[in-house]
Order: C-alpha cells, then sequence, then structure tokens
C-alpha cells in the first residue's frame, strides 16, 4: 500500500506474520496432535503430529474386567471413543444446535416487526421506543446476569432449557441493526404492496423479510457464534444437570470429572466441540468476518 | 400513518421484553445491592451502603479491582497494537493477506473455554510444551546467548531467561506472580485477531491520494507516511477498537473460571467471577449486586467516553 513492497521488504513481513501465526495456530496444533496420541506419547512429547498409532491397551476397559485382547485400540480410537463414551458429548452438541437456533428464531421474531415499525411506521412515541432501545444497547449482558438469575430462581425456571433461551429472546442489538438496514429500503415497495391490499403482518414477514436477508445472516452468525461459544451464562443457570448443558459447560464438567491423565480423550471432546465452528468459518471466511465485526459493538 | 393499529403488536413485544429482561434487572440489582439477600432466605434487610463500603475497604476486593485493572491495562495496549500491526502488515503484502486473515481470526471464532483447556495443558509446568520448547533452547548457544542477553555482555545468570535455565521455568497459571500476566496472554491471543479487522476495514476507507499528497509533501519514508497519514486518519478506528477491547477485557470470565478459580492467592480475581462467586456460588445476591453495579458503571464510562470522542469525530 504505502509501504514500498521490495521482495526483502516482502520477505521481512512475512516472517513476522509467519511467527504470529505460529503462537496463533499452536493450541490448534496441539488439540488435533494429542486427540490422536496415546498416554505415553503425550506425557514424553513424542510421535510427531499424529502420534504412532501403536495398539495400546485401555486400562479402564481391563478394569471392568475384559479380557486384555478385547482391549486393545489404536490411540486415536481410544481417545474419541472414550470423550463419547464418558461424557454425553452428542446430547451437549444437540442442546448447542437447540439453543442458539432457538434464541435467534425468537430475536428475529421479536426484532424483525418492531425494527419494521421503527423505521417505516409513524406512530405516536415512537422516538421514545428508539430511545429505550438505544438505552439498552448500553447494557452489558453480564451486568444483568445475577438479577435475572434471580427472577428465573424465582420463578422456578433454572435448569431448565428456559432459562438458557428466554433471557436472550429480545437482542436491541437486532433490532438497531435491522432498523438500520430498513431506513435503506425505499418506501415505494411498501405503498405498492399496501396497494395491493397487503395487511402490515404480511408486508413484515412476506416483503421486508426477504429484502432483510444479507442482514439478517450477518446477525445471525453473530448470535450463533456468541450462543454456541458463551460459557458463562449456562454456567450460572445450569448446576449440575448434564442433559442441559450446552457444549462449553459440558466440555468444563467432563474436565472437573476427569482423573488427571485422561488427557487424550479430554483434547478429543475438545476438538468435536471446536471443530464445527472452525470448519463453517473456514468455508465461508468473509461473511463471518463481516457478520462478527459489523456486529461487534456488541 | 395512524389508519392502522398494527405498530402495537409490532413494538409491544419488544417493549414488554425490554422493560422485563433488560431495564427490571438493572433496578433490581441496584435495589439489591443495599440490602443482605440471599434465595432462600424469607425476607432481608436494607443494609445502605454497607456493601460499597465493604467493596472499597476490604483487602480481597481491593484485590479484585488491582486484578480486573491490570488484565485490562494488560491486555488492551497489546492487543490493539498487535491488531494494528498485523493489519498494516497483512495490507501491505501482495500476496497471502487473506491466509493470515484468516489464521489470525480463528481465535476469535472458537470457544474460548475449549482453547483455554488447551492452553492450561500447553502451559503444563511437567508435560506442557511450552516450557519445553522454552528448556529446549538452554543448551543450545544461539537462543541461549540471544535470549539470555549474554551476546549483548550482559551476565546470562542476572536475565529472566538464563536464570530459569539455571533453575526452572515458571509454573505459569499456578504461580501468583505470573498467573494473571497468562490469562492475560491468553486473552490477548483470543482478542488481537479482532482488532485487527476492525483496523483492516479502517485501513481501507484511508484515502490513497492522502498518501501522494503526503508524498509529494517531502515525507519520504513509510515511517513518516505512517505518523502523518495512517495514524490520524485512523482515529475513529482507534476510539472504537480500544473502547470496545476494554469492556471486553472488563468482562474476562471463561479462562479464569476454568483455569485459576481467582487464585492463587486471589491473583486473577476479576470482577466478575467474583461477582459468580459471590452472588451465585456463596449465594451472597447483595454482595453480588454490588459489584454488579460497580461494574456497569465502569462500562458506562467508557461507553460515555467513546460516544464523546465519537461525537468529537477524532482526526486530531
Amino acid at each position: 500500500m504505502y509501504i514500498q513492497t521490495s521482495w526483502l521488504g516482502e520477505f521481512f513481513k512475512h516472517s513476522l506474520l509467519l511467527a504470529g501465526a505460529v503462537v496463533v495456530l499452536l493450541p490448534f496444533y496441539l488439540m488435533l496432535s494429542y486427540s490422536m496420541k496415546s498416554p505415553a506419547e503425550i506425557e514424553t512429547n513424542t510421535g510427531g503430529f499424529f502420534g504412532a498409532q501403536q495398539i495400546m491397551t485401555d486400562n479402564r476397559c481391563v478394569k471392568v474386567g475384559n479380557p486384555e485382547e478385547d482391549c486393545l485400540k489404536r490411540p486415536i480410537v481410544y481417545n474419541y471413543t472414550a470423550a463419547f463414551k464418558e461424557a454425553p458429548l452428542v446430547r451437549y452438541m444437540l442442546n448447542g444446535v437447540f439453543v442458539t437456533v432457538s434464541i435467534f428464531i425468537i430475536q428475529v421474531i421479536i426484532a424483525l416487526p418492531c425494527a419494521y415499525a421503527l423505521s417505516k411506521l409513524r406512530f405516536w412515541g415512537r422516538n421514545v421506543v428508539f430511545g429505550m432501545v438505544i438505552f439498552c444497547l448500553l447494557i452489558p449482558v453480564h451486568a444483568i446476569a445475577l438479577p435475572l438469575y434471580i427472577m428465573l430462581a424465582k420463578v422456578g425456571l433454572t435448569n431448565t432449557y428456559a432459562a438458557l433461551i428466554v433471557p436472550w429472546s429480545i437482542s436491541v442489538f437486532g433490532i438497531f441493526l435491522m432498523r438500520q438496514f430498513f431506513m435503506t429500503v425505499p418506501d415505494d415497495l411498501i405503498d405498492a404492496a399496501r396497494m395491493d391490499g397487503m395487511s402490515e403482518f404480511s408486508i413484515v414477514w412476506q416483503v421486508m423479510l426477504p429484502t432483510a436477508v444479507p442482514a439478517l445472516l450477518a446477525f445471525g452468525i453473530f448470535s450463533v457464534v456468541a450462543h454456541w461459544n458463551d460459557y458463562y451464562w449456562p454456567r450460572v443457570v445450569i448446576t449440575g444437570n448434564k442433559d442441559l448443558m450446552t457444549p462449553p459447560l459440558g466440555l468444563r464438567m467432563f474436565k472437573s470429572d476427569m482423573d488427571g491423565n485422561e488427557y487424550g480423550p479430554m483434547m478429543a471432546a475438545t476438538t468435536v466441540i471446536v471443530l464445527p465452528l472452525v470448519i463453517i468459518f473456514l468455508l465461508a471466511q468473509r461473511r463471518f468476518i463481516e457478520g462478527i465485526t459489523m456486529t461487534g459493538m456488541k | 400513518m395512524g389508519r392502522s393499529k398494527a405498530h402495537y403488536w409490532f413494538v409491544g413485544p419488544a417493549i414488554l421484553l425490554m422493560l422485563l429482561l433488560l431495564i427490571a434487572p438493572v433496578v433490581v440489582a441496584a435495589a439489591l445491592s443495599m440490602t443482605d439477600y440471599s434465595l432462600g432466605n424469607s425476607g432481608f434487610n436494607w443494609i445502605g451502603w454497607e456493601n460499597y463500603e465493604k467493596l472499597f475497604t476490604r483487602r480481597s476486593y481491593s484485590k479484585m479491582f488491582t486484578a480486573s485493572l491490570t488484565y485490562v491495562l494488560l491486555v488492551v495496549p497489546i492487543s490493539v497494537a498487535l491488531g494494528l500491526g498485523s493489519a498494516l502488515l497483512i495490507s501491505s503484502l501482495r500476496i497471502g493477506g487473506e491466509l493470515y486473515k484468516a489464521i489470525f481470526f480463528l481465535p476469535v471464532m472458537a470457544t474460548l473455554l475449549a482453547m483455554a483447556i488447551v492452553w492450561e495443558f500447553a502451559l503444563n509446568p511437567i508435560v506442557g510444551v511450552v516450557n519445553d520448547i522454552l528448556r529446549s533452547g538452554c543448551d543450545k548457544s544461539v537462543i541461549y546467548g540471544f535470549l539470555s542477553g549474554s551476546w549483548l555482555g550482559y551476565d546470562p545468570l542476572e536475565s529472566w531467561y538464563g536464570s530459569a535455565c539455571e533453575k526452572k521455568f515458571p509454573l505459569w497459571l499456578g504461580d501468583r506472580k505470573y498467573a494473571l500476566g497468562t490469562i492475560a496472554f491468553i486473552g490477548i491471543w483470543q482478542a488481537f485477531g479482532f482488532n485487527m479487522v476492525l483496523y483492516l476495514a479502517g485501513l481501507t476507507s484511508v484515502p490513497r491520494e492522502l498518501y501522494q499528497a503526503a508524498q509529494m509533501d517531502g515525507a519520504d519514508s513509510a515511517w513518516e507516511r505512517f505518523k502523518l497519514v495512517t495514524w490520524p486518519m485512523l482515529g475513529p478506528t482507534h476510539v472504537f477498537v480500544i473502547t470496545i477491547s476494554s469492556i471486553r477485557s472488563f468482562q474476562v470470565f471463561d479462562t479464569v473460571e476454568a483455569l485459576t478459580e481467582g487464585g492463587p492467592s486471589k491473583s486473577t480475581y476479576v470482577m466478575i467471577y467474583a461477582m459468580f462467586e459471590k452472588g451465585v456460588r456463596q449465594n451472597l445476591l447483595g454482595m453480588g449486586s454490588a459489584i454488579t453495579i460497580v461494574f456497569l458503571i465502569f462500562v458506562l464510562i467508557l461507553t460515555l467516553v467513546q460516544v464523546y470522542f465519537v461525537n468529537r469525530k477524532v482526526h486530531y
């Protein structure tokens, strides 16, 4: 750009960035590598990336009373099967999908009509409502966690799916984002729809929703990533009931249940939880980076 | 419009939920911070400012403020500088920019709690790779000479690296001198890619003509043009990136809860963790609410500073 590009300069820049990339990628490399290695290889740091994959004895399997020849496994098989057996990983993942998708759908159902009204309808008190949205944008989620927890406990809703979903049903940020987007939609489009005899409800869902797809996509990425990765809120409202745990919370439980040296299965579980988002990210990088930075203010 | 009542149905649910789930909780927290409320008790007593008094006089809470502020002061400058640095490098590359961008953004996307567990393992003093790598440099004279400063004529045993080679490498998360710094390192690792993307967006909005104009005015070196054009033109981005990073680092929780639980000896006892421990674990909701309110005030101050600078249209 403004730095003159010489071969030496280019070489220098690449070496700096490569050094940074090595540090950034180190935990991902370790996670994948350890999820494939035997305990001995992990302890001595040998075996390269994939490990030697020598057949090993599954001690726990022997302890239960199985004959030893039935308990011989490749380390990678041992780690991943142990991860799925020790922790209800599938359940955690399904919980994660259910919670994040529910949150996003409810957020859209609440936010889209409100954003439409704030941008395209003229009514008494509109500015007051918009002022309220702006005010609520200032409230950080961590600051309302404790009172929300008390309110949920009072109505007996802790340790339910509702506790994981309901507090996020309103996204003032979503309202703000959609409103900004709808401001750019020409009024003629809506007038034409009214002329055709469409009700305001069908205008929201049949005219506005399709035009809002790009903004919704960005908001969706932001919302799903934030709630899939969220650990704080599930930690507060879910206590002990493994059936309700989301992936990060389940992983945390796995870590505290683990008896110290089960690093292989632990890293296998971590891989299973981290990988889906990472793969989707790598497939749709540009959209993800746009979505998360565009919505980065929250 | 007036002819339709549809807007009631459109904004009604949103207003209701905002009042119930966002505004009411703030009011509740403010009220409870003046009480000794606990879940399960039938009533509570109004105790006025007592919780706040404790917050500002007790040693464990002064440790809390120290931990939070130190964390913010470590993470914000370093992650902003790294974000800006990598954005400048990447935007000036001929090839490969997109690849680095994706790599540096990866930690922003990945589940922080999971990656924190991997870091904990990498930093394990006995089997962890970090100390293994550091140790392996001790008997390679090139690396040892460079890192311990003996090349420059210093006494290698005086340096951090030299003495660590002689004795042992730190316990990282288990040592109260290093724990907060280690948590901050994970925070920086996670956050700087986000700042980088914001700076990359900021850089594309700098008009190219300005660089040519600066060059004509005699700004020959890249550094002079950076000082003259890039840095000031990034004014609004700086404000945004710094406030966002500060607010985010005030909210650090996942790494602390999973790796140190506030220890050793409260060296990583950051605010949100304290709030969780007091309010949820120990059921001291009055105290937890007082911490909540102080936290809220910190964040509001940061936001107002941001609004102030944005309205002044910071372009120096």
